[in-house]
């Protein structure tokens, strides 16, 4: 048993969102203390983003040569197609920053900011389809059942913050309000301890489930009544003599902290009218990817030590000309303040944010190709991501595509490459971050995955 | 954990000190298995060298025994040079801790005694005559533990009835056994629990956590499915007390039994409840190969607590599991007829079968024989038919079914497309339904009658004429989700011709059946995936649809909201009158069934026309009852399929046939017997298996004391952890399949023990010498299983509708929660008695399940689950407080306290303590609670309306009887006594 593994199965420890302190929990000296990963469920395009494929223009509607595709498996849903046209962005692209990288016209607020980014083009995963893909980046695995990110983090380095959860997910739909499900178990505990899961920030009603006090019950009632059971429960602990019950009274005293810390989080009326302009009118709307942002930073600021946001709809199968500008409109500004709003805090050195999706979309068009109109289907063998801050170098663009943006062509990072490399970045050995569960350490990069040192700074 | 504190315990010896005598399963096997065998190890594929440490002939290869200083295994892992010593530095391995190393080579000392793996080899009683405290109290005397006091008899009654029933005893329960001074008081309260029904609930639970029952699929789309069935079939088997052995065959291979009853039959739901996706695109055979990984990785650990999952990749590394042994365990569970990866969305997936409940049965046969009657009426005057048909004067008019006849359109001449309107002819994709027409086509290419977008892969059925074949399409969508089918012959140009489709609302090809001039073609099937509903907004239109025209001609659409059957297509195409056709000396069989049916159908006289109309009736009646009966999914086997290693786990990397087998380290199938899923459950049960006793025993043991004797409840392998009390388990093993595997003799048994009876207080000495209470020197003291939290709070407030069994329901659930992640509709609250009814009858959505269930740990229901796990959290205590379910609880509680608990604040307060905590209330209890009560009260009567306001939680009646703020206050009592530590725990 390591000291970790002790330490998650005892019930000494009082509060259970706090359990380690000090630097004994790190492999080797953290860059990040936190991390703010912005997901972008569905699979944003690479090719509409941060993939530009200039030549693409002149080999409009021509067939995806067998020698790119390489028989490699389709979904059911483009598999049966008779004909595969390669399309083009059909937005422009054009160059920012210290070292001219192209960035798409549909992110221009991701494009100011590109000097302090980690671009990320050769991402490759092994699934094709939703659920098995975002369980694969957010887990290690396809199959259900093993803890995500978020939790082995926890699991490795507890929570900085006293009265708050040490992993938080806050969920924005599209506009349309649709897009592909999530589910509880990307935010999972697996068979961590469920001390470890992530709790959901809600945007309707109140943000953490039952925290607050029905009507006609007050503040100095709630307190009045957490001093009566904690006599109860100390008389029963005197008799029976079971940590436990210390436990118990520490953690109704934690709720009592959370539903005030809780409500001042979400509180906005002290933030000056500058950081709405920064991040954008949705910043005040809760359920926006905006507010979810802004409250991304106020967690930070809080010492959350793992913030997960997903917006949802990027699954462009048709209509991506419409889809695509409406999503990086509701992305690009937020993720882009967020980024600034972290620097001039001083807390982007210690913040690593992360921009991605679960994998990319193909090159050729999924449906009816018209002049106006296309669509891509699930494409895992490349697809982009960003990441800021928290120790990843910043300004770079790192990987390389064949220039139909399918198959990457150089520096490839697989998804346990860069989930060990989000764990080193926190001062944790992807390999040593273990969890022993029916006779077995598991990991969360399985047996894979390397650190890749180019992405570090 | 456990080796830890063994060996502190133990205070194991370094060289030097008292030696103790060394057991190679205990002490050694660990140490090998978790530092050695991953590259010493089982796993051929990763054996880094030829030399094994989990076999003792190779072993011993590398130790000279008696002699530790020129045994190889000694000087590797004693080794300072890095390139030598082992596990290796280069790897990235810690040196051996030198407990281990003292371990290891005081074992080579004594000559390097082996073991087979413990729990391989089948359980023996070592003592007969023993029972559960001979063994405990050994293992207490030798460690010098001095074991607690008796619990108190209230306290014994109250840990005794929630452990058998989650459910707290009542205040005459606890007087009637606190008054009882019988010698077999407490065994009389056993026999009364187990027997109840709220115990087959419990143990319900228990089980449904192994099999990953719910009422969605999971994954991605997480659509509907209906086992409650199969749910309810548990309950009855843990009330029938079903010997485990049978609850076992019938779960595994129920429908494989001679003359499976339904009951039989619906067991078998065991093995349909793992997830199942629905998400566009995927491959099909990829997710078959996971449901059947599933069924062997769940069977594995819930009746052998073997992991097998590691050996979809690779030989396991630790355990003598190769490979090869998964995919032929995999082999068989591989044989459902037709089983698809891609499943129905918003129902049972097939195979599925109609499971009636008892009294449902008997209606069906009550219907069933009404319906027999009528039509052996009818039947009975075939005679007075013939005889009325041949008497009959046909007249000269033209038929055709009119029953379900929706659409009779003719045209004068087809020259542009003609819209008939979005209210024609709208199914969904479980209606029948029958399209005809009469055509000549100018072109190969053209669209007959379709109700589909305006584009060639859009949404909608149609039937068109495609390369001159006729065609029919039924697409939800074009890529993955619809039927296409076509003739295999084309028609002819420029003649008419009689087309007709008829779908039987089943969802796949095989319902479809084209005709051409009143005969069946043979078809192509070009594509076959079941339906989703087809929600298009589109009218219905003649020459037009599917972005395709029409050119020639089209005349008499004609539509019915059901398939028509062959015969009533034949008569179709004919153009002659009935008198035309009557007057024939010759008839066709397509104009005999012209003739009949009509007269059939119009023409009857009233006498013949009544039975008709009886038989129809009956037949109605019969159906649609049969249609409110719910389905399960079940099992069936048909040929065997073949099955293959799969490299890496992956569906499509196929290696060597393999053929169903069990592993080779355990008992062989009985000679002579199939190898198929039958025998295979039998096998588990089978007297030899070393395995499955024994694990049951564990489980059960873990449900009332937390922990297992081997502690790991899900592996029972070389990783899993060493027993507390080997001898205990093994005896426990050998009694329960002494007592024909009865579950029942083995909770009494063990709630029966002086160890299950103790006192749980707990001593600093004893907290520190054995903190999780291995050894038993006092009772259990656990936090209550999720469910069992929020049925208890309903049981004491008096809301609990105690009904056994039916569909799930949807109680109390904060508002969003599904739309925040998947959209759609959302969840609706039951209302009324569906609010109230026990946890286990809660609708599981696995991909969101019910938050107050996660909160207190409960399994997610995703995979199959066997370890119990307890957390303390803040969001628990945020659940109690402020949950609907609670508050509405602790309101009701007051309700009962002011009516039934006497007249005072004390007498009141002592009431209170009982219903909820089956005890008089301490000393000091009722000052506290009261003081509390006070100050409530001040405060409520002060703010009258916050008192209201306060009491208005839930959907039940506020009792008028009771002054608003008074009742407010004790609300507030309620609730603080629902929220005690001591309430959610079994003390």
């Amino acid at each position: 048993m390591t000291r970790r593994q002790f330490l998650a199965s005892s019930t000494a420890g009082l509060a259970a969102f706090h359990h380690l302190e000090g630097k004994e929990a790190y492999h080797h000296t953290p860059k990040a203390k936190r991390v703010i990963y912005l997901f972008q469920s569905g699979g944003p395009s690479q090719l509409e983003t941060f993939d530009y494929k200039p030549k693409l223009k002149d080999i409009y509607k021509s067939e995806l040569p067998d020698s790119i595709r390489r028989g490699q498996r389709l979904t059911g849903m483009s598999g049966q197609q008779a004909s595969f046209p390669v399309v083009p962005s059909k937005f422009g692209f054009s160059q920012h920053g210290k070292n001219g990288t192209w960035v798409s016209d549909l992110l221009p607020h991701t494009a100011k900011i590109i000097d302090d980014l980690t671009v990320v083009r050769s991402l490759h995963t092994e699934a094709i389809n939703h659920d098995p893909a975002v369980t694969f980046l957010q887990t290690g695995s396809q199959i259900a059942g093993r803890p995500s990110i978020g939790s082995w983090v926890s699991y490795g380095l507890g929570s900085e913050s006293k009265d708050l959860p040490g992993f938080i997910v806050l969920i924005s739909p599209g506009a349309g309000g649709g897009g592909q499900p999530l589910y509880d178990r990307l935010w999972g505990a697996g068979f961590l301890p469920s001390r470890y899961q992530g709790v959901k920030f809600r945007s309707v009603g109140s943000p953490v489930l039952y925290l607050q006090d029905p009507e006609g019950f007050s503040r100095e009632d709630r307190r009045a009544y957490l001093d009566t059971l904690a006599a109860l429960n100390q008389k029963n602990l005197e008799d029976s003599g079971d940590p436990e019950i210390s436990t118990r009274i520490a953690q109704y005293e934690m709720a009592f902290a959370m539903q005030a810390s809780v409500p001042e989080l979400t509180d906005l009326s002290k933030e000056p009218q500058s950081t709405f302009d920064l991040y954008g009118p949705d910043a005040r709307k809760p359920g926006t990817f905006g507010y979810n942002c802004l409250m991304a930073r106020r967690l930070a600021e809080r010492g959350v030590r793992f913030i997960q946001l997903y917006h949802r709809d990027w699954d462009h199968h048709g209509g991506l000309p419409k889809g695509m500008p409406t999503r990086c409109r509701e992305t690009d500004q937020p993720a882009a303040a967020l980024v600034q709003d972290l620097k001039q805090r001083g807390m982007l050195d210690d913040t690593l944010v992360v921009w991605g999706g679960e994998f990319g979309r193909t090159v050729y068009c999924q449906g009816q190709l018209t002049d106006g109109d296309y669509g891509r289907d699930h494409h895992p063998r490349c697809f982009s991501m960003w990441m800021a801050g928290g120790g990843a170098k910043p300004g770079i663009v790192y990987g390389e595509t064949d220039e139909y943006s399918y198959n990457v062509v150089k520096d490839p990072v697989h998804v346990h490459d860069f989930q060990a490399t989000l764990l080193h970045l926190l001062g944790l050995d992807h390999t040593k971050l273990t969890y022993r569960f029916q006779g077995r350490y598991f990991r969360l990069t399985d047996v894979h995955g390397n650190v890749v040192k180019p992405l570090l700074a | 954990m456990q080796r830890l504190l063994l060996v502190s315990l133990l205070a194991f010896p370094l060289a030097g000190q008292e030696q103790l005598p060394l057991e190679f399963n205990r002490d050694i096997r660990p140490i090998l298995s978790d530092r050695c065998f991953a590259c010493h190890g089982p796993d051929a594929g990763n054996r880094k060298s030829s030399l094994r440490l989990d076999s003792e002939a190779e072993a011993k290869r590398a130790i000279v025994p008696g002699q530790p200083d020129k045994s190889p295994i000694i000087q590797r892992i004693t080794s300072t040079n890095k390139v030598l010593r082992m596990p290796p530095q280069y790897a990235g391995h810690d040196r051996l801790p030198d407990r281990d190393i003292a371990i290891l080579r005081q074992w080579v000392a004594a000559g390097a005694p082996w073991q087979n793996h413990w729990a391989f080899v089948p359980p023996k009683r070592s003592a007969v005559a023993a029972n559960i405290d001979t063994f405990i109290d050994a293992k207490l005397a030798k460690e010098g533990l001095k074991p607690n006091i008796p619990a108190s008899k209230h306290t014994l009654l109250r840990r005794v009835t929630l452990d058998l029933t989650g459910l707290p005893p009542t205040p005459d329960e606890v007087k009637a056994f606190l008054a009882d001074s019988s010698p077999d008081a407490y065994a009389k309260v056993v026999d009364r629990l187990l027997a109840s029904p709220a115990h087959a609930e419990r143990q319900a639970v228990r089980w449904l956590d192994y099999a990953r029952y719910s009422d969605t699929n999971g994954y991605q789309s997480d659509g509907v499915r209906d086992m409650s069935r199969w749910r309810d079939w548990v309950i009855d088997a843990f009330a029938r007390n079903q010997p485990f052995d049978q609850f076992t065959i019938e779960q595994l291979a129920g429908d494989m039994l001679p003359k499976a009853t339904l009951a039989q039959r619906i067991a078998t739901g065991f093995h349909r409840n793992h997830r199942t996706s629905a998400e566009g695109g995927i491959v099909d055979e990829e997710f078959r190969v996971e449901y059947v990984a599933d069924r062997v990785e769940t069977t594995s650990n819930v009746w052998l607590g073997l992991t097998v999952g590691c050996t979809r990749c690779h030989d396991h590394k630790y355990d003598p599991i190769k490979q090869r042994e998964f995919y032929q365990l995999f082999a068989f569970f591989n044989n459902i007829p037709d089983e698809r990866g891609f499943v129905y969305n918003f129902g049972n997936e097939k195979p599925f079968i109609k499971a009636p409940t008892p009294p449902q049965e008997a209606e069906i046969a009550r219907l069933a024989a009404l319906r027999d009657a009528a039509a052996a009426r009818w039947q009975a005057e075939a005679k007075a038919f013939d005889k009325a048909l041949r008497k009959w004067k046909a007249p000269a008019v033209d038929w055709i079914p009119q029953d379900g006849l929706v659409v009779n359109q003719s045209l004068a001449k087809f020259t542009e497309p003609v819209d008939l309107g979005k209210d024609v002819a709208r199914f969904n994709h479980r209606d029948p339904f029958t399209l005809s027409a009469w055509i000549n086509p100018d072109q190969p290419k053209g669209a007959i009658v379709t109700r589909v977008d305006n584009h060639w892969e859009g949404t909608g059925y149609g039937l068109y004429l495609v390369d001159q074949k006729l065609r029919f399409h039924y697409t939800f969508r074009w890529s993955d989700l619809g039927v296409r089918v076509e003739t295999k012959s084309p028609l002819k140009l420029k003649e008419w011709q009689h087309v007709a489709v008829t779908y039987d609302g089943g969802m796949y090809a095989k319902g479809i059946h084209l005709y051409v001039d009143g005969v069946e073609q043979p078809m192509n099937v070009i594509f076959d995936q079941n339906l989703w509903p087809v929600e298009n907004k589109v009218p219905f239109r003649i020459g037009a649809g599917a972005g395709l025209g029409y050119q020639g001609g089209i005349d008499q659409v004609r539509v019915w909201s059901r398939a028509l059957t062959p015969d009533e297509v034949s008569t179709l195409p004919l153009r002659e009158n009935l008198a035309t056709l009557a007057k024939r000396k010759q008839r066709s069989p397509a104009e005999q069934a012209k003739l009949n049916l009509a007269f059939k159908e119009q023409y009857l006289p009233p006498a013949l026309a009544a039975l008709r109309d009886a038989r129809r009736e009956a037949e109605e009646v019969y159906d649609k009852y049969l249609a409110t009966v719910p389905t399960v999914m079940v099992m069936e086997e048909g040929p065997q399929k073949d099955a293959f290693i799969l490299n890496r786990g992956a569906y499509d990397q196929r290696g060597a046939k393999v053929e169903p087998a069990v592993p080779s380290f355990l008992p062989a199938l009985p000679t002579g017997v199939p190898a198929n899923r039958l025998s295979l459950a039998r096998w588990i049960v089978s007297r030899d298996n070393p395995l499955t006793a024994r694990v049951q025993v564990n489980r059960l043991w873990q449900s009332f004391f937390g922990t297992g004797i081997v502690k790991t409840v899900d592996d029972f392998g070389s990783q899993g952890e060493w027993p507390s009390h080997m001898e205990l388990l093994d005896w426990l093993a050998v009694e329960f399949m002494d007592s024909g595997w009865d579950l029942r003799h083995m909770e009494k048994l063990i709630v029966t023990s002086r160890a299950y009876q103790r006192a749980s207080t707990i001593s600093p000495d004893l907290l520190s010498k054995d903190p999780d209470n291995r050894l038993l020197a006092r009772g259990p003291r656990l936090r209550l299983a999720a469910p069992f939290i929020r049925d208890q709070a309903l049981a004491v407030s008096g809301l609990l509708v105690p009904k056994v069994g039916g569909p799930s329901v949807k109680p109390y659930q904060p508002e969003g929660l599904w739309q925040e992640l998947a959209g759609g509709a959302g969840y609706k609250p039951d209302k009324g008695e569906g609010l109230y009814r026990r946890s286990l009858y809660t609708y599981w959505r696995r991909t969101i399940a019910p938050p107050s269930m996660i909160n207190f740990d409960a399994a997610t229901r995703e995979v199959c689950s066997v370890r119990e796990s307890r957390t303390n959290t803040p969001l628990q205590a945020l659940n109690l407080m402020n949950d609907v379910a609670y508050l509405e609880a602790s309101r009701k509680l007051a309700e009962r306290v002011l009516r039934e608990g006497g007249a005072t604040d004390a007498e009141r307060m002592n009431h209170a303590v009982l219903v909820v905590l089956g005890r008089n209330a301490k000393p000091g209890e009722v000052e506290t609670l009261g003081k509390a009560l006070r100050q409530f009260r001040a405060r409520y009567e002060t703010n009258p309306l916050s008192a209201k306001a306060y009491l208005s939680q839930g959907d039940s009646a506020v009792d008028p009887a009771f002054p608003t703020p008074e009742l407010a206050a004790w609300s507030t009592i309620g609730s603080l006594l629902l929220n005690l530590d001591e309430t959610i725990t079994k003390d």
